[in-house]
């Protein structure tokens, strides 16, 4: 699904098209995966497991044709405004791109490095991505907060997000 | 020749105005008007809303002054629009306001003026709100 | 039980110390998001559903109903300040209450958007206390084949009716129902679409894709299009009104509450129409039609009423069938579900005491929002200034918190990237969202549905349509389904009438059909999907 937004550069107002593939593609996955289901005769389960993903795989490659056909004769989605999105810029991939690299790294630290540190990166890279610029001040808030969840959710919800490298310390 | 004066719609920038358009007078010089916002807030108080700005540019037509008023709004802190109009310009003088901040929150949110005064390759001059006749 | 006693138990849940202050803490983060532009309340009880896990169903849901009922007030503040309305619902508040503002009449028009929404709001709960246990008395009368057939109705309803291409809603909806079928089959125990990976065999969890479709999704939308100049907004004092505009006022509330509720209750009213309704019904009744486009009291009054009113009736079928019509309604269904709560008809029997205390809640809810928003609506007006890094990192932040403390995997929040990245493609490509979410929780319940009916009838698919109710509402299906193409047979053979030429050989042509403001496009795969209104983000 991220190759769609990266074809927007490449396919000129036809990326479009690459929705209509995901759909595709879901509904050939959706599909497959329920002719492998087996389905066992019985009186108390006339309709069986495969009936719906049928029908939705159905629905999602019928949705992909007619997008297609749709596409190609001109017709666009309309991109969502909003209160705080100013669409007369076109995407700007310089932010997106490294928050979903925060992001990321966010994912394989958790585990690894505990909360507190993958929740700092995460916050202080997101502001960074964003446009902040006062990387001292950015860095404090982020691990503050990263501690305040992390005593929060142990102490008020009792769960224990994983303390990492830092276990013994906190 | 050119003055700048770093404009904020509080009193300390109406200060740093009155105190620019004096010494604009007095050497009748074209005088710059800055006034920046970095943009990253839905709203922020020290950019100037428009009916402000033009009165602001008829108080200086009125009194005959060559000027010139910017706004820009780039993402750069207010500190850094003034240097840069500043060494644009090759400004002879610079005009802050000077608010009073604790050494706390100095630290916390830096001084646009601290960075203006220390950075600026042209006489600075620095009025506090009280100064204003 | 009657429903006053009830109530009065559901009162007395609703005012022990803790569930107050759960109240209170619900209204306060409900302003604030509402306020916050890039913030909606779908969005913060969606971050909030994490606290399913530690809190008590009842102080939850307390909580979330604040945020609902807070949100609507906090945006008004902002399209009335800002002329930025965030929500579609607050378009038509924002024409008249900015034009106010302008003229310097800002402290009335959020006097009377606030007791305007205090007054519909206070009404319409009144009016879901009266109307829920009605529905549910008829829904309990009701087989699996009826009620499956109102379930049909509500899915396919919300991915026809709203947004501005019905064939990107049914895409929307055909993906929520490839995820909803991800996991173990309850019948047969079989793995559906969880390619061999064991922690995708309890299928997703409802709170990670509503966190990623709704926060994730977003925060990474507005991310790529940041708005970078600050706006312009209208300094004010304190809400007030002097007698003329009360005067002025009172008519309007009640007539946009009568618009706003039964349009909120009906699966996909929303709160679009109802607005827009009660703008033209002011506008053709005032007394002072001169002010209208130049800040007319009147048209702010109706409309914020209207869209209070219409929250109200959404909670209707929601509480009485389980069928939500707007994304937060959705992201509360979903709350239930992460507690273990079957959602449905038999909600009040098996929960009254919740559902009680919760509708309790929203009367002291409107109560306390009218309190905290007509002396602090300054002070709110001062959150518009908080850098808007800050808000997005947050958002990111406790999204990711959200989704991991669900069971602690770190996979769950590869998934919630994964499908943040499918909500921000919808978003840019203009898939609504809401279909998918309600494709999703609604998917796995309309299968058990559909599976209990035909085995009642030994698989024979006329069980589908034994009951005559079914019959009706599967007609009134139909007829929302090819409501367009009867719509173009009757344009083409009235040409006088179409304002567009319908070329016969190349049928390239958009037809707009206006139903109060409502621009719907002939969703026919021939048919550019460009002149609708933009996607409304949600419909509170």
């Amino acid at each position: 699904m991220s190759s769609s937004p990266s074809l927007a550069s490449r396919l000129k107002g036809r990326s479009e098209l690459g929705v209509a593939l995901l759909l595709g593609a879901v509904g050939v996955v959706v599909l497959v995966d329920a002719i492998g289901l087996v389905t066992p005769y019985s009186k108390t389960d006339p309709v069986g497991p495969k009936t719906i993903p049928f029908v939705v795989a159905g629905l999602l490659l019928v949705c992909a044709v007619l997008l297609a056909i749709n596409v190609i004769r001109g017709g666009q989605g309309e991109a969502e405004g909003g209160e705080d999105v100013d669409l007369t810029h076109p995407a700007d991939w310089k932010t997106v791109l490294p928050l979903a690299g925060v992001f990321i790294a966010n994912i394989l630290l958790i585990d690894w490095a505990g909360w507190v540190i993958s929740g700092t990166v995460l916050f202080w890279g997101s502001l960074l991505a964003l446009g902040s610029r006062h990387y001292v001040r950015d860095g404090l808030i982020a691990a503050a907060l990263s501690l305040l969840t992390f005593y929060g959710f142990y102490l008020g919800l009792g769960i224990a997000l994983p303390a990492g490298l830092l276990e013994g310390i906190l | 020749m050119t003055i700048v004066v770093g404009y904020v719609p509080t009193p300390e920038g109406e200060a740093a105005l009155t105190q620019a358009i004096t010494e604009a007078r007095k050497a009748s010089t074209t005088l710059l008007v800055i006034n920046s916002s970095k943009g990253d807030a839905p709203v922020d108080t020290r950019y100037a809303q428009e009916p402000e700005m033009q009165g602001i540019e008829g108080r200086l037509a009125a009194q005959g002054i060559d000027h010139v008023i910017k706004q820009p709004v780039r993402g750069h802190d207010a500190a850094a629009e003034v240097l840069d109009a500043a060494e644009e310009h090759k400004a002879d003088l610079i005009v802050i306001g000077l608010r009073r901040r604790t050494p706390v929150g100095k630290l916390i949110m830096g001084s646009t003026s601290q960075r203006i005064l220390l950075e600026a390759d042209c006489p600075v001059l620095a009025v506090k709100a009280s100064m204003a006749g | 039980m009657d429903v006053f006693s009830s109530l009065m138990d559901g009162f007395a849940t609703a005012l022990t110390p803790m569930n107050f202050l759960y109240a209170v803490i619900g209204v306060v983060l409900g302003t604030a998001v509402g306020v916050l532009p890039g913030l909606g309340p779908a969005m913060t009880v969606a971050l909030l559903l994490p606290v399913t896990y530690a809190l008590e169903p009842t102080s939850a849901f307390i909580m979330f109903a604040g945020i609902y009922y807070g949100g609507m007030y906090g945006g008004s503040t902002t399209s009335i300040l800002l002329n930025t309305p965030g929500e579609s619902s607050s378009v038509v508040t924002a024409i008249e209450g900015n034009k106010m503002a302008k003229a310097g009449r800002a402290a009335q028009a959020l006097a009377t958007a606030a007791i305007g929404s205090f007054v519909a709001g206070t009404i319409g709960t009144a009016l879901l206390a009266v109307c829920a246990p009605i529905v549910v008395k008829f829904a309990v009368s009701l087989g699996a084949p009826s009620y499956m057939a109102i379930m049909v109705l509500a899915l396919l309803a919300v991915t026809a009716v709203l947004g501005s291409s019905r064939l990107r809603g049914f895409a929307s909806l055909g993906l929520g129902l490839a995820i909803g079928l991800v996991g173990m089959d309850a019948v047969t125990g079989q793995r559906r679409l969880t390619f061999g990976q064991p922690l995708l065999a309890d299928g997703l969890d409802i709170v990670v894709v509503a966190v990623a479709i709704f926060a994730v999704g977003e925060a990474l939308w507005v991310a790529a299009h940041l708005r970078r100049t600050p706006m312009q907004i209208i300094p004010v004092g304190q809400p007030w009104m002097g007698k003329e505009d009360w005067k002025r006022s009172w008519k309007p509330w009640l007539r946009g509450t009568a618009l706003g509720f039964p349009f909120g209750a009906l699966p996909a009213g929303g709160a679009e129409i109802p607005t827009f309704l009660s703008y033209i019904t002011e506008k053709r009744l005032t007394k002072h039609p001169e002010e209208f486009g130049k800040g007319a009291i009147e048209g702010v009054a109706g409309p914020e009423a209207a869209n209070n009113a219409a929250a109200a009736g959404t909670l209707t079928p929601m509480l009485a069938l389980g069928l939500p019509t707007n994304a937060t309604a959705a992201v509360m269904l979903a709350a239930f579900t992460s507690y273990g709560i079957q959602p449905g008809p038999q909600l009040f029997a098996t929960e009254g005491p919740l559902v009680w205390a919760l509708i309790a809640s929203l009367f002291i809810g409107n109560f306390l929002l009218l309190i905290i928003n007509l002396p602090l609506a300054p002070v709110w007006a001062k959150l518009l200034q908080l850098p808007r890094p800050y808000l997005y990192a947050g958002i990111l932040f406790f999204a990711t918190l959200g989704a991991y403390s669900v069971n602690l995997q770190a996979f769950d929040l590869a998934i919630l990237l994964v499908v943040g990245a499918l909500g921000f493609m919808m978003r840019r490509f203009g898939l609504p969202v809401l279909p998918l979410v309600l494709g999703v929780i609604l998917g796995p319940r309309l299968e058990k549905q559909l599976r209990q009916t035909l085995q009642l009838s030994a698989g024979d698919p006329a069980g589908l349509w034994s009951e005559p109710i079914a019959v009706v509402i599967y007609i009134i299906v139909a007829v929302i389904l090819i409501w367009p193409l009867l719509y173009k047979l009757w344009r083409r053979n009235r040409p006088a009438a179409a304002p567009v030429s319908v070329p016969v050989a190349a049928p390239v042509a958009a037809v707009t059909r206006n139903d109060g403001g409502h621009a719907t496009n002939v969703p026919s795969a021939n048919v550019p999907d460009r002149n609708g209104p933009p996607e409304s983000k949600e419909q509170p």
